[in-house]
């Protein structure tokens, strides 16, 4: 560590200056929008976006959303995660690198797979029809259950990577000691594997939840006008009405969320750290 | 300028916040003499070697360097080389040019660069080894390097810090040597720190031991070795047992032991080396705890009223068992006396 | 038996994940006009099409040239920053810390919309500009991460090893620090290239007719557009990416960073 905090300071300066000024004010400036009527400041905007009917639809549904996800993920994450764990590490590394590389592609491109899938002459419909489920094709896009798949498709690799890196750090022994003991599978995860990977369960939990809270392309490209959440909720609000006020307070509920959970995550792996 | 300080410390107490880890040294090396710093882990050697380079601030005090301040002198004008406890080699760059690189700071010409480096990497036997990367060697080569690098800028001064801490036995004792014989060959005046005491003795001219910060004692080896003026030092020289001296006898923090102590005033304790500490006759009384076969001796630990004793005899010596009672002797003629801590 | 459940949910798991893909790789192949699965004969003239719409063309080029600018002024300003986190004792750390990786906490859609609001609209200042602001200042955290991570991994007394044979901070930054940070970089680099390539919402309020990036115009084609082409566009697009990212796992162990 060198002692001379004038260098310090000036070298941490231009990035200082840029994120402050070109993106932390102008949002600064959108939240205290929402905090303003032309009588002065008040509460108004948020009392009236929680009281009307449209908004809290919205704020459920994307919450119910976010849970759902979360929950889905980090069941499927268990089994996921448990398999790489027990697998060689050469697998072990290889199938990490299979879960990282769904991230790195566009979003976008992620999301139009599921219009093929799920249309009305798309993949879904024509094996029900052919399997003789139904007659009419089904409408799958546009629900609350197409965005559900969209964002569990875009934000399961984020729990299954942190669930395979908590197990990781579990002593490998203890399974095979409980085993020996008597315990049976149920008693091993609920006693043993949950409690051990319990931080790793929470830091995958917020990622994969903030993300799917925040998420706007796959609510806007299968979820439509009528499965809006709030990202989407603000879209429209600007692009039809120019509401930057109502904007303003989507904004302010979707910053605290993630300013939640990721000081959640920050203290866990900053204890991490220290111990 | 006399020659006898070539190097002075005043007066220097260094601070990590409210901490002091160095307290009101003052120190002093003549050219060409290779000085041993002496003394338990964390008890400030690195912070003393690194505020001597310039990479640490004085809390207070002051040093001169062949007559000159240093204080205001930054680390990378001071000419004072340093082989850290770390090696810290320049991961990306071969032992080549590890060791050119300084060399190459100097604008000097690529010829003198080129053969200098060499006649350093040939000094501590690396020789066909320029092209590997640090993390292609051992310990013990990359020591060398770490050497070669810093000898190879003639700094004024060389500071090195703990340098064969982390090589094996073998290798430390072949290091040593080779160390003895490059100080001898350059006349680089050097720090040596250690926590090795047979070390400090091999290699230094003087030696000064340090405790939580302060000097304890200074002087030759064999002033270290044969008079150690406290305790601290002398558990360190190896005058492992150690006892106060009080009118009811000597005195350790488990016991006591009946002694004619009127002879002794003035003096705080005494302290026997291990082989000085005589079995089966003499007036005291002690039960063996334990042996322990040492080739051309034997060790005991011996349970007596004032705690236990290290004692070391001849292997041709009679033996005894664990469990059995003895008679012992402490000769005064082989005691040392000591100041209070 | 356990083995065996515990493999199929990861098969079930990767069909889940990478399945899709594959469908609309197959569904870009298509002979036919229609956008269907399975695809209507085979044939790659969906993916020749695509390389003439001159609109994809332009957007592909603006979405290139933002991500690396972007990106390497991120670096620009990131590299400095990580390392004075990294050695120097800075004031107020946690809060600059806090300041300079806020845009992850930020949504980017908002960032956008206060970017529009209170930096085009009233100072006139240019869309392309706007759009070069947002992605700096989304990528920077990465960029700051990634370069700390690495520098971690290099000790401080190699440097203080470098001045003490005569080199200035300065010097020691450029010969020592900056050769070993070279692999993090890098892969600070790509992964912010990525991010921005892929960044769709704070792009969403800063386009408009004539400038516009391609994951936009994909969003907007999307609602008319009912043939193989942005299944072949996405295609190409996964398949960059793939690329890409294979790549720098090989050159610079890039999961390391992530
Ligand atoms: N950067 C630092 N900040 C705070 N305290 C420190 C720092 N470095 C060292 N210390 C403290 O200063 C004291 C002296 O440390 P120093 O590293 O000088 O010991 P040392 O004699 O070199 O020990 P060793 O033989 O283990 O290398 C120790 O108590 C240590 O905990
Ligand atoms: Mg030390």
């Amino acid at each position: 560590m060198f002692a001379d905090r004038r260098i310090g300071l000036m070298l941490m300066m231009p990035a200082m200056f840029f994120v402050g000024i070109a993106f932390l004010l102008p949002v600064l400036i959108l939240l205290a929008e929402g905090l303003r009527t032309s009588e002065g400041w008040s509460l108004a905007r948020y009392t009236s976006f929680f009281s009307d009917s449209l908004s809290q639809e919205v704020m459920l549904r994307t919450l119910r959303l976010g849970f759902g996800v979360t929950l889905a993920s980090a069941i499927i994450g268990y089994g996921v995660a448990l398999t790489i764990a027990n697998a060689s590490p050469l697998t072990r590394s290889r199938m990490t690198a299979l879960f990282i590389l769904p991230l790195m592609i566009s979003p976008v491109a992620r999301t139009y797979a599921w219009i093929v899938l799920l249309g009305r002459t798309g993949l879904i419909n024509k094996v029900l029809i052919g399997i003789g489920l139904t007659e009419e094709p089904l409408r799958l896009l546009f629900s609350e259950t197409a965005v559900f798949i969209g964002l569990l498709q875009l934000f399961l690799p984020l729990m299954v990577l942190s669930l395979t890196s908590a197990l990781e750090n579990m002593p490998s022994d203890i399974i095979p000691a409980a085993r020996i003991l008597g315990a049976n599978w149920l008693t091993i995860f609920f006693r043993l594997i949950l409690p051990l990977t319990r931080e790793g369960l929470i830091i995958g939990g917020t990622l994969v939840f903030t993300g799917a809270v925040t998420a706007y392309i796959t609510p806007a490209v299968l979820g439509g006008s009528k499965v809006l959440m709030l990202e989407t909720l603000l879209y429209q609000r600007i692009s039809v009405a120019n509401d930057v006020a109502t904007a303003s307070v989507i904004a302010a509920i979707l910053i605290g969320m993630s300013i939640v959970t990721h000081s959640l995550i920050r203290r866990l792996t900053s204890g991490k750290r220290s111990s | 300028m006399s020659e006898s300080q070539f190097l002075d410390l005043r007066d220097i107490t260094i601070a990590y916040g409210a901490q002091k880890a160095v307290e009101n040294v003052s120190l002093s090396v003549a050219q060409g003499q290779l000085l041993a710093l002496l003394g338990p882990s964390g008890c400030g050697k690195t912070t003393l070697m690194r505020a001597i380079a310039g990479l640490l601030p004085l809390t207070q005090g002051s040093m001169t360097l062949a007559g000159r301040d240093l204080t205001r002198v930054p680390a990378n004008r001071r000419e004072i080389g340093l082989v850290f406890q770390s090696y810290a080699l320049f991961p990306h760059l071969s032992v080549f040019d590890n060791v050119a690189f300084g060399l190459k700071l100097r604008h000097l010409d690529k010829t003198e660069i080129e053969e200098r480096s060499k006649v350093a990497i040939a000094m501590v036997g690396l020789t066909g080894f320029e092209h590997r990367l640090p993390r292609e060697l051992s310990g013990g080569q990359q020591q060398r390097v770490a050497l070669a690098r810093s000898i190879v800028v003639r700094p004024r001064l060389l500071l090195l810090d703990e340098p064969l801490s982390n090589l094996d036995a073998r290798l430390r004792l072949d290091m040593r040597s080779q160390l003895h014989r490059l100080h001898h060959d350059l006349g680089i005046t050097m720090i040596y720190v250690t926590h090795d005491q047979a070390e400090a003795l091999a290699l230094a001219d003087r030696i000064v031991v340090m405790r939580s910060g302060k000097i304890i004692q200074t002087g030759t080896p064999e002033d270290l070795y044969e008079r150690p003026q406290t305790g601290f030092v002398a558990r360190f020289m190896g005058f492992e047992n150690v006892l106060r001296v009080t009118s009811s006898g000597l005195v350790s923090d488990e016991g006591s032991l009946p002694f004619a102590t009127q002879s002794l005033q003035n003096i705080h304790a005494l302290a026997w080396r291990p082989h000085h500490v005589q079995l089966g006759q003499g007036p005291f009384k002690g039960r063996i705890l334990g042996a322990s076969y040492q080739g051309d001796s034997i060790e005991y630990l011996l349970d007596t009223p004032a705690g236990h004793l290290k004692v070391q005899s001849p292997a041709a010596s009679p033996r005894y068992q664990p469990a059995q009672e003895i008679a012992f002797d402490l000769p005064l003629t082989h005691a040392i006396s000591l100041r209070e801590d | 038996m356990m083995r065996l459940s515990g493999f199929s949910i990861l098969a079930l798991a990767m069909l889940f994940l990478l399945g899709p893909f594959f469908i609309i790789a197959a569904a870009g192949l298509s002979a036919g006009d229609l956008l269907v699965f399975p695809p209507q004969g085979l044939s790659l003239r969906w993916f020749v099409a695509i390389l003439d719409i001159e609109r994809f063309r332009v957007s592909f080029l603006l979405s290139m040239e933002l991500a690396i600018i972007s990106t390497g002024l991120s670096l620009l300003m990131g590299v400095p920053a990580a390392y004075a986190l990294a050695r120097y004792d800075v004031p107020f750390r946690e809060a600059m810390r806090t300041i300079i990786t806020s845009p992850v906490i930020v949504p980017a859609i908002i960032a956008g919309l206060a970017l529009l609001r209170y930096a085009v609209i009233p100072l006139g200042l240019p869309v392309i500009s706007a759009l070069i602001l947002g992605h700096t200042a989304l990528v920077a955290p990465y960029a700051v991460r990634v370069v700390s991570v690495s520098l971690t991994h290099l000790r401080v007394d190699v440097e203080e090893a470098a001045i003490l044979l005569g080199a200035t901070r300065s010097g020691a930054f450029f010969r020592i620090v900056l050769p070993n940070i070279k692999n993090g970089m890098m892969a600070a680099f790509i992964l912010g290239f990525i991010t921005s390539f892929n960044q769709v919402p704070v792009s969403l309020f800063l386009t408009g007719p004539g400038i516009s990036t391609l994951p936009i115009d994909m969003l907007g084609a999307m609602e008319f557009v009912y043939d193989p082409s942005i299944a072949a566009l996405s295609t190409l697009l996964a398949l960059m990416t793939i690329l890409i990212v294979l790549l720098a796992e090989r050159l610079l162990g890039l999961s390391r960073y992530v």
